[in-house]
């Protein structure tokens, strides 16, 4: 075996390919015009552009398998795509080639209220399962930020996280198992409705793979019971420090709230020009944190919030009234990068993880960053896991601004390393951060990594150059940065 | 047991097996607390038993960002003090904590009955170090808990049986141990009774964290460790709960009021010491029971009660974490012939396969497993299982065919 590095160069797209799919799929199952594919030349990291030759829309497995049998016989790279909200360039269809996209596998194939189990398509939006659930008592735990548009089987690709995460858990603690067409055109299903399967947790393995150990065609998710009762505070603060100080405090004292997010002055004034919500404009900080469960408890864990919220002097801790105010809060928090636009022209969002203790810290250096760099930072964050999303404000048509960006990004998240993080809690690797895996991991860490990987995807024509760095790139293969992302999640 | 080398440190082991591969490349039997010994094929070849226990130091616990590194030999009742100290805790419920090492437990993924409410290994080990066979350290993860860089090779290495990498240290996310606890238990006249309780279950008040079933020769061991009189003539559901004192009393009242509405014979609440003791019980019963052949079946919770009592009469006494579907055997007779223990594991094995799950035999003679499918019925994962276990092993150093690929007929491994 060569270098577990080296890519290779891969096929073009025919004429007499294009001809295959139209047969599998008909006329309206494919895209391929140059004025239809921009739309897919990027995902929710739009630095990197690069359209792919034919867009593909299976309704089936099976025509999966067909698809990547005919990529496999024509040397042809793939890559599935969601609803393309990721952040990290997930979708680009590197190299070019043919992607997948799985919108029109959506439907609901199975729910088992006892058994606490549904059974899904790939393109599911991840917000119509909860919808679907509605009154069952149970609902799908995982809620990113942009679970009106992203699907299913993109959350199972990033390993999605969200604001109830910190309680809940992440996107793998609910997939029991799942079916996948695997780069040499075979279906396999890991796992399944029930748990402990013998055998490794391959379900597991492959929940954060990022598209390149197969498409996924069909997740079997855990549904949780739905909690009794809310209550949702927002705690506001003369100085970020304060809040991040109660924030340690309520996880020292043992409370594990539902979620906990901070929101800093700068977002909460573009929060407010949005939703008039009556936010405190002259607030360094404000949290909203909600803790659930059972009416017995709730009210009990709230008081000491509000408690400890004070102790760390807290200028006031508002609570949600009624069930519409605490919609609105959500609204606002789950829609705050929409905001952001009355800011300023351009931004670019990042995602690091820090030791929750060590807020204090990296919300000091992106502070100084900001001055450093003469940029505007703002920070909406799920400051319970210690998730930071620094938004850096700029405008794109400023070449030297968006060094500017570039530099202050790297700094943050060589930051979040420094302080025993990582960077990136739930956008992924990507092509974005694809730089920083040799900071994170050895040598020998990566090529472990690449070895997993092969037992999947030997060829590498399922999305190729993501995730792992591609020692020896060249051509299509070598990822360079232009500028940042604009648009970017919360 | 033949000789077994105790490693002091990870690098140390590092070194050894480093110097194995470049030599006589003898297979390599990592061993923990040597709790699950008996559990899967025996070893076909002779080689190095190295042991864990000595690399047990704790390497950073900040209580306040609930995570701890440890190397991977620790004992778990010994990370359960530690964590104690800081009144936090793994919520996995491990029989023989005195012996078993915490490397084992991620090794075997061991669980017990909380996973209903607290779930399994795969949710808390949020890094991991291991040695591959030619000694190279690898990591996945890390200490934050949430982090999507890499493969998440921390969920391949749970319960993967030290086939892929001897795990050297760990990185756990941790919960606070909460305020107050109880166990109710019911016992039921019929089976059907208790699954419908069950159901019923299913949309309760209450968000117990447990739920267990002993069959009524269960319940009597249960019994004769503890003095908590559970009738032993009928089965018994433990229904777990956990939280801040006010929280736990309202559960137990609204239980109370839930399960007296089946067709129980009592609702009888533990407190304090009673519920701890019962709680033991139900962590310890899968090791305390004397039995030649002990089986693990996962199925779907709503099939779990045809299934107990098919094994029931087929000898064997039943614990079950019932909402989630998975029941422990216990042969209770002396064993008849391997022909007929065979044919009566594939029977059960064919209602749990059938009810979407398998049977794993936990432990039987020895000499009785190079014809029992230990692992269970084959599934279409398992070539590729097969293929991470020869990309990371190449050699097949590290527990050779002692995992579900020990007795793989050739159809399947694709080799001949
Ligand atoms: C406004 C906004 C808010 C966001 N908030 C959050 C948040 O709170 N938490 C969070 O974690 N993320 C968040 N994100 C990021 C993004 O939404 C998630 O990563 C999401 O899971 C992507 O889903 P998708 O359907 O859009 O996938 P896509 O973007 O289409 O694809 C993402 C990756 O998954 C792969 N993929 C897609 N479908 C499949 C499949 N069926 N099989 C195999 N691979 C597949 C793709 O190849 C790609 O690598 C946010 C994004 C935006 C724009």
């Amino acid at each position: 075996m060569t270098s577990q590095h080296t890519s290779r160069p891969t096929g073009a797209v025919s004429q007499e390919l294009i001809d295959r799919f139209r047969d599998l799929l008909g006329e309206d199952g494919l895209l391929y015009e140059p004025e239809e594919l921009v739309v897919y030349e990027c995902d929710g990291y739009v630095v990197e552009k690069k359209a792919p030759d034919v867009v593909l829309f299976p309704t089936s497995a099976d025509q999966i398998v067909e698809i990547v049998n005919i990529c496999n016989e024509f040397d042809v790279p793939f890559v599935p795509r969601g609803a393309g909200t990721s952040l990290a360039g997930g979708c680009l269809p590197v190299g070019g080639g043919v992607m997948i996209a799985l919108t029109r596998m959506r439907r609901i194939l199975d729910v088992n209220i006892r058994d606490r189990y549904a059974i899904v398509e790939p393109g599911l939006v991840n917000a119509h399962l909860t919808q679907h659930l509605k009154g069952s008592g149970y609902h799908y735990a995982p809620d990113p930020s942009s679970q009106g548009a992203c699907t299913i089987g993109g959350n199972v690709a990033t390993n999605s996280g969200g604001p109830h995460t910190l309680k809940y858990g992440v996107t793998v603690n609910h997939v029991l198992g799942l079916e996948a067409v695997m780069p040499d055109g075979s279906i396999v299903q890991f796992g399944g409705p029930t748990e402990d399967n013998p055998g490794y947790d391959l379900p597991g393995l492959f929940v954060g793979s990022e598209g390149t150990f197969g498409i996924c065609t069909k997740v079997f998710v855990r549904i949780t019971r739905d909690p009794a009762a809310y209550r949702t505070l927002l705690g506001v603060f003369e100085t970020v420090g304060d809040a991040t100080h109660s924030i340690s405090k309520i996880i020292g004292a043992g409370i594990v709230p539902a979620a906990l997010e901070l929101m800093d002055q700068g977002i909460i004034e573009a929060l407010e020009a949005a939703f008039q919500f009556g936010f405190p404009l002259d607030a360094g900080a404000v949290l909203l944190i909600e803790v659930d469960g059972l009416e017995s408890a709730v009210d009990e864990e709230a008081e000491e919030i509000v408690e400890l919220c004070n102790e760390s002097g807290a200028r006031e801790v508002r609570r949600a009234n009624s069930p519409e105010e605490r919609q609105l809060l959500w609204k606002c928090r789950k829609q705050a990068f929409g905001a952001i636009g009355r800011l300023s022209p351009s931004y670019c969002t990042q995602d690091g993880v820090v030791p929750r203790t060590q807020l204090p810290e990296i919300l000091d250096f992106i502070a100084d960053c900001g001055t450093r760099h003469d940029l505007r930072i703002v920070n909406v964050f799920h400051a319970g896991d210690g998730n930071i999303h620094p938004i850096m404000l700029f405008d794109e048509r400023d070449t030297e601004q968006i060094g500017r960006v570039l530099a202050a990004s790297d700094e943050i998240l060589s930051k979040c390393l420094e302080l025993g993080g990582s960077v990136t809690g739930e956008h992924g690797i990507g092509v974005e951060k694809i730089d920083f895996m040799n900071k994170l991991f050895t040598e020998d860490d990566l090529e472990v990594m690449s070895k997993v990987r092969d037992a999947f995807n030997p060829e590498r024509l399922c999305s190729p150059s993501k995730m792992l760095p591609t020692a020896g790139a060249c051509g299509t293969e070598q990822i360079e940065r232009t500028h940042p992302g604009r648009r970017a999640a919360l | 047991m033949e000789d077994v080398t105790y490693s002091e440190t990870q690098d140390d082991l590092s070194r050894l097996l480093k110097e194995n591969a470049a030599a006589e490349r003898q297979p390599i039997y990592p061993l923990g607390g040597g709790t699950a010994w008996q559990y899967g094929y025996p070893r076909t070849a002779p080689g190095k038993t190295v042991s864990l226990t000595e690399i047990n130091q704790t390497i950073d616990y900040p209580a306040r960002d609930m995570t701890v590194t440890v190397e991977a030999g620790i004992r778990m009742c010994e990370l359960g003090n530690l964590l104690a100290s800081e009144n936090q805790r793994l919520p996995i419920d491990i029989p023989h904590a005195d012996q078993s090492t915490l490397g084992g437990v991620i090794a075997t993924n061991w669980s017990g009955s909380r996973r209903f409410g607290c779930g399994s290994m795969r949710d808390y080990l949020i890094g991991v170090t291991a040695v591959d066979a030619s000694g190279r350290f690898f990591h996945a993860g890390g200490r934050v808990v949430k982090n999507v860089a890499g493969y998440d090779l921390c969920k391949l290495l749970v319960g993967s049986l030290g086939t892929l990498g001897v795990i050297t240290e760990a990185t756990l996310k941790l919960r606070p141990i909460p305020e107050s606890t109880a166990v109710l238990w019911s016992s039921f006249e019929s089976y059907e009774a208790l699954d419908h309780a069950l159901d019923r279950l299913t949309l309760s008040q209450a968000r117990p964290v447990a739920l267990d079933i002993f069959d009524s020769v269960a319940a009597g061991d249960v019994n004769s460790a503890m003095p908590i009189d559970l009738p032993a003539d009928r089965p018994v559901l433990c229904v777990g709960v956990e939280g801040i004192a006010r929280e736990v009393d309202w559960q137990v009242s609204t239980l109370e009021g839930e399960l007296a509405r089946n067709s129980v014979k009592e609702v009888v609440t533990c407190r304090n010491d009673r519920a701890d003791s019962l709680w033991q019980s139900m962590t310890n019963y899968v090791t305390n029971v004397e039995s030649p052949l002990v089986f693990r079946a996962n199925l779907l919770p709503s099939k779990t009660i045809p299934f107990i009592n098919e094994a029931c009469a087929s000898g064997f006494s039943i614990q079950s974490h019932a909402g989630n579907g998975i029941v422990l055997g216990h042969f209770r007779h002396e064993l008849p012939s391997a022909d007929e223990v065979m044919s009566i594991l594939s029977k059960l094995r064919e209602t749990a396969v059938q009810a979407s799950g398998n049977l794993t035999v936990l432990s039987c003679p020895d000499d009785w497993k190079s014809s029992l499918e230990l692992f269970g019925e084959p599934t279409d994962a398992w070539p590729l299982m097969k293929k991470i276990k020869a990309n990371l092993d190449p050699h097949g150093l590290l527990n050779p065919g002692r995992f579900f690929d020990g007795n793989m007929p050739s159809e399947i491994t694709g080799q001949h």
